[in-house]
């Protein structure tokens, strides 16, 4: 079983000082450890960014892949290997921007994954440009007048796109991060963890504090019901457009918006991954029948 | 004429307009005669349209081996007006034309003296058989009928065709065909040619490139297939999907190109074999993954089966003009292998042996094809299945990583990308215990840690590493093909790659008789570039030719830069269509008198 300290590298994390990789990656070794996998159990699949960094720092089963491509070959993983659970890292530009197709599409076929979104509304490693979750009007070197058009709403995306499990963390409350990992990895079905991850370097605006002002769980909401979709659609938006508003006009929910107990996921869709895929080519299949067919 | 004798072989073709189940019509024609021991090679051409459009197939028939497509026909089957106006000129003199009066207007075009008309009421005995749309299956029994085969093969393979439909669609077309041949024997009397088949003939498979690509990898223990579709690699998306359940794999036609190579790289890091396809256009939006796949040492196959380009180009049709594209994909330098199949049995073979040879190296291997390999159907002999056989590589797929100790750094942990002669590292799968490494698009050290990777001594270690397994792929790759003549006796000799090889080697057969002496090389690996082999076959030639399907002598340019030589003279096409044995010929026999 792995231990913390399995999963830490001689290498100390290069993220900022402050910065909300450094809280993430503390709730996700902890959760790995308390969940009592093993290396072998498990892998992990890595975008491009500060986030992705984050490879070096983590000791285990790892694909550090492109920006933008990691769910692809996260899927290709789940998809020949039935037996590893699969934890996708990525950044919001990686993984909304120009990876939002392939978020559109892993989210519709509820593969068996945990996907963790580093939310930081902003591009980290290449020095601050606006992100697809950046607010409206601001100004970043590549937004110099603001940011015109309206941020993507990837928890309201996934709610409407069928996803069968929706949470949103903080990475300032480690605790509350780490229950919405264990009830991800547990969930079966494709999970998506949205996490604010205050970038210190180069948002100014969605910092640490900001979010402290804002943050509430849906779990102390009176009423909040997570297996209502409409419900959980609705609070999806309702702070959706409202992020610079004044802290007491607007708050920012967190926790699971929603989900589905008993979902059919893509590999209960596929009664020929009854193994691990490597298993087919020990020797060479006999295609004599189907040879006989041409 | 350079063609096989009159009446030695069968030239039929078909057409009409798209949506008219032409091809499905030829193709049940061509299973006929194969089962009856003929050996056959046919030809789809078609716009890119569902419906509407021009559509042909053309079928080549005959007792001895065939490897292409040739520019004239004894029988058309003429669906509409617009198909005696297209290719009336490619019925050879004493040639019939099949036809339905009541369809196609006889205006202009007969009598005539040069052809023979056969006028069937296709329409008329489809309906009496069950339905219009078996017109194209009375003309089936037509054609039989009038080269005097009987009509017994053509039931059978019209059984098979329609196997998973009701009894009573496989009764009706039986019907159908056989009313057709009835009409046509009995006015059909004297007609010159006369089709025969071969009980005793050996079985053959029937296939086009794509499924010959298929089978290959399933023998080669395919296990995770991904595609978008792209003409003409689609069919292959189809051909894993309809075994996935009986073969056992993992097929996903994804969101799009990108999608499928990355998944493929994600799929070969559980240790599946693991596949994608398409044509050019899709390999553009691939070729980054593709890079990721070199650096990352990942073994994955892909095909790239090419038409015209650039962008989105002539879907339908054919071209040689991606040679230089997939040997050079991607930003940086890593290693890959390329290989070229010339026909459905080269498909076959190189098909699994890219599965092996991708374990070995630990590197992308592409298949590269195009329109006229994947699209067009030849009998070949039975697959070598006892041929196959499955290769690894340096592979650890159980147990515990503590039993590798020299894949184990000082600290105990795996280095995936070790430092080898060859530079092949062991390969550990995820699930082998203690196994934690991280495969990485970054550059990295020996762990896969892209933080060191930045270390100048560090990323020389690893760019060398991955180089040198060209050094090893050149002993492991399919050498060049060589055909006929020995060279230093030949006249001329041909160097091509891919697909242009059915059409050499059917011009080489006729310039037997005219005493013209041939020596032909296909480089089969197209990448890394069989240098010395194809020096030393130039240099020992009298006079030599290229034959490539482009533009810019994608080929010829290649030979200059790892050869230091050119060739003699070129033939050159890249107007969508593929070489003919016609061309061909032509041309050889140009280079031969002049020299
Ligand atoms: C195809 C491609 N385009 C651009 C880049 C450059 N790039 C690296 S990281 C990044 C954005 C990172 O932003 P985000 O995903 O939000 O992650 P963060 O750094 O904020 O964690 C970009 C554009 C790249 N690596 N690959
Ligand atoms: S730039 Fe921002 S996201 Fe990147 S490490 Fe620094 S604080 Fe974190």
């Amino acid at each position: 079983m792995v231990k913390v300290a399995d999963i830490e590298r001689a290498l100390e994390p290069t993220w900022c000082p402050g910065c909300g990789n450094h809280m993430m990656w503390k709730a996700l070794k902890e959760v790995i450890e308390e969940s009592g996998m093993g290396f072998e159990d498990y892998a992990m699949v890595w975008g491009i960014g500060c986030h992705g960094n984050g490879a070096d720092f983590y000791r285990s089963q790892g694909f550090h892949g492109l920006h933008g491509r990691a769910l692809p070959v996260a899927t290709g993983i789940a998809l020949s290997n039935p037996s590893l659970k699969v934890i996708v890292s990525m950044g919001d530009g990686d993984g909304y921007g120009i990876g939002g197709n392939h978020f559109i599409h892993s989210v519709r076929r509820n593969i068996d994954m945990m996907a963790i979104y580093h939310n930081n509304q902003i591009y980290g490693l290449t020095t601050g440009q606006a992100s697809p979750t950046s607010d409206q009007f601001m100004q970043t070197p590549s937004t110099p007048g603001g940011v015109v058009e309206e941020p993507v709403n990837p928890v309201g995306v996934a709610i409407a796109q069928g996803a069968t499990f929706v949470a949103r963390g903080f990475a300032g409350d480690v605790d509350h991060l780490k229950s919405l990992y264990r009830q991800a990895l547990d969930h079966h079905g494709f999970s998506l963890v949205d996490v604010y991850q205050p970038c210190v370097t180069w948002n100014k605006i969605n910092t640490f504090k900001w979010f402290r002002d804002r943050v509430y769980k849906l779990e102390e909401l009176d009423g909040y019901d997570p297996s209502d979709r409409t419900m959980a659609f609705e609070t999806s938006m309702s702070t959706f457009h409202e992020l610079t508003c004044a802290p007491d006009e607007c708050k920012v929910p967190i926790g699971v918006f929603y989900r589905e107990e008993e979902t059919f996921t893509y590999q209960d869709g596929l009664p020929q991954l009854d193994r691990p895929m490597w298993k087919h080519a020990e020797e060479p299949r006999d295609i004599s029948e189907i040879l006989e067919t041409y | 004429m350079p063609l096989p004798q009159k009446g030695s072989e069968l030239r039929v073709k078909i057409g009409g307009a798209a949506g008219l189940g032409i091809k499905a019509a030829g193709q049940t024609l061509a299973r006929a005669f194969v089962n009856a021991g003929l050996e056959v090679f046919d030809l789809t051409e078609y716009p890119s349209l569902i419906r509407g459009g021009h559509n042909t197939y053309t079928l080549r028939v005959s007792p001895r081996p065939i490897s292409s497509h040739v520019e004239t026909v004894d029988v058309l089957i003429a669906f509409d007006r617009q198909t005696v106006d297209k290719h009336l000129d490619e019925v050879i003199d004493g040639g019939a034309v099949i036809f339905d009066p009541e369809v196609t207007s006889t205006d202009g075009w007969l009598p005539s003296n040069r052809i023979r008309p056969v006028p069937v009421p296709l329409k008329k005995f489809a309906k009496e058989a069950g339905g219009p749309i078996m017109a194209n299956t009375v003309a089936l029994g037509a054609a039989l009928g009038l080269v005097h085969f009987p009509l017994d093969t053509l039931a059978e393979s019209i059984a098979a065709q329609f196997a998973h439909k009701a009894e009573e669609i496989t009764e009706q077309n039986i019907a159908a065909a056989t009313v057709g041949h009835g009409y046509v024997s009995k006015m059909a009397g004297d007609f010159w040619m006369k089709v025969e088949g071969l009980p005793d003939a050996p079985r053959r498979v029937l296939v086009d490139g794509n499924e010959a690509v298929g089978l290959g990898a399933l023998a080669a223990g395919i296990g995770f297939y991904a595609a978008y579709p792209m003409t003409p690699a689609s069919s292959l998306l189809h051909f894993m999907a309809a075994h996935e359940r009986d073969a056992g794999v993992v097929v996903k036609h994804t969101e799009d190109e990108l999608a499928a190579m990355n998944m493929v790289a994600g799929a070969a890091f559980t240790g599946a074999r693991s596949m994608c396809a398409t044509s050019g256009g899709g390999f553009a939006l691939m070729t980054e993954a593709f890079g990721m796949a070199g650096v990352s040492e990942s073994a994955v196959v892909v095909g790239v089966f090419t038409r015209p380009g650039p962008a989105t180009g002539m879907p339908t049709w054919t071209e040689q003009s991606d040679l230089r594209y997939v040997i050079h994909a991607g930003q940086g330098e890593f290693p890959r292998v390329v290989l070229a199949p010339g026909d459905q049995t080269d498909a076959f073979d190189l098909s699994w042996k890219a599965f092996n040879l991708a374990d070995q190296l630990q590197t992308p291997v592409i298949i590269l094809g195009d329109s006229y390999l994947s699209d067009n159907r030849q009998s070949v002999p039975y697959f070598d299945l006892d041929a196959v056989m499955v290769d690894r590589g340096k592979l650890v797929a159980e147990g515990d990583v503590a039993d590798h100790p020299d894949a184990l750094g000082e600290d105990g942990d795996y280095l995936r990308y070790k430092v080898a002669d060859d530079g092949v590292s062991l390969r550990v799968l995820p699930g082998v215990k203690g196994a934690t490494q991280l495969i990485n698009s970054y550059e990295h050290d020996e762990y896969g840690w892209g933080q060191n990777g930045e270390i100048a001594a560090e990323r020389t270690a690893q760019n060398e590493k991955r180089m040198r397994k060209l050094q090893l792929a050149r002993k492991l790759v399919p050498p060049p093909a060589v055909f006929g003549a020995d060279v230093a006796e030949a006249d001329v000799a041909v160097l091509f790659f891919g697909t242009t090889k059915g059409p050499v080697l059917e011009a080489m057969r006729w310039l037997e008789p005219d005493g013209v002496k041939v020596a032909a090389m296909q480089v089969v690996t197209v990448w890394p570039f069989p240098a010395d082999d194809v020096r030393e076959f130039l240099g020992a030639a009298k006079r030599t030719v290229i034959v490539e399907g482009n533009y810019t002598g994608q080929l010829q340019g290649l030979v200059r830069e790892q050869c230091l030589v050119d060739v003699d003279d070129t033939l050159h096409r890249y107007d969508g269509r593929p070489f003919s044995p016609e061309m061909v010929y032509a041309k050889l026999k140009e280079v031969a008198d002049n020299g």
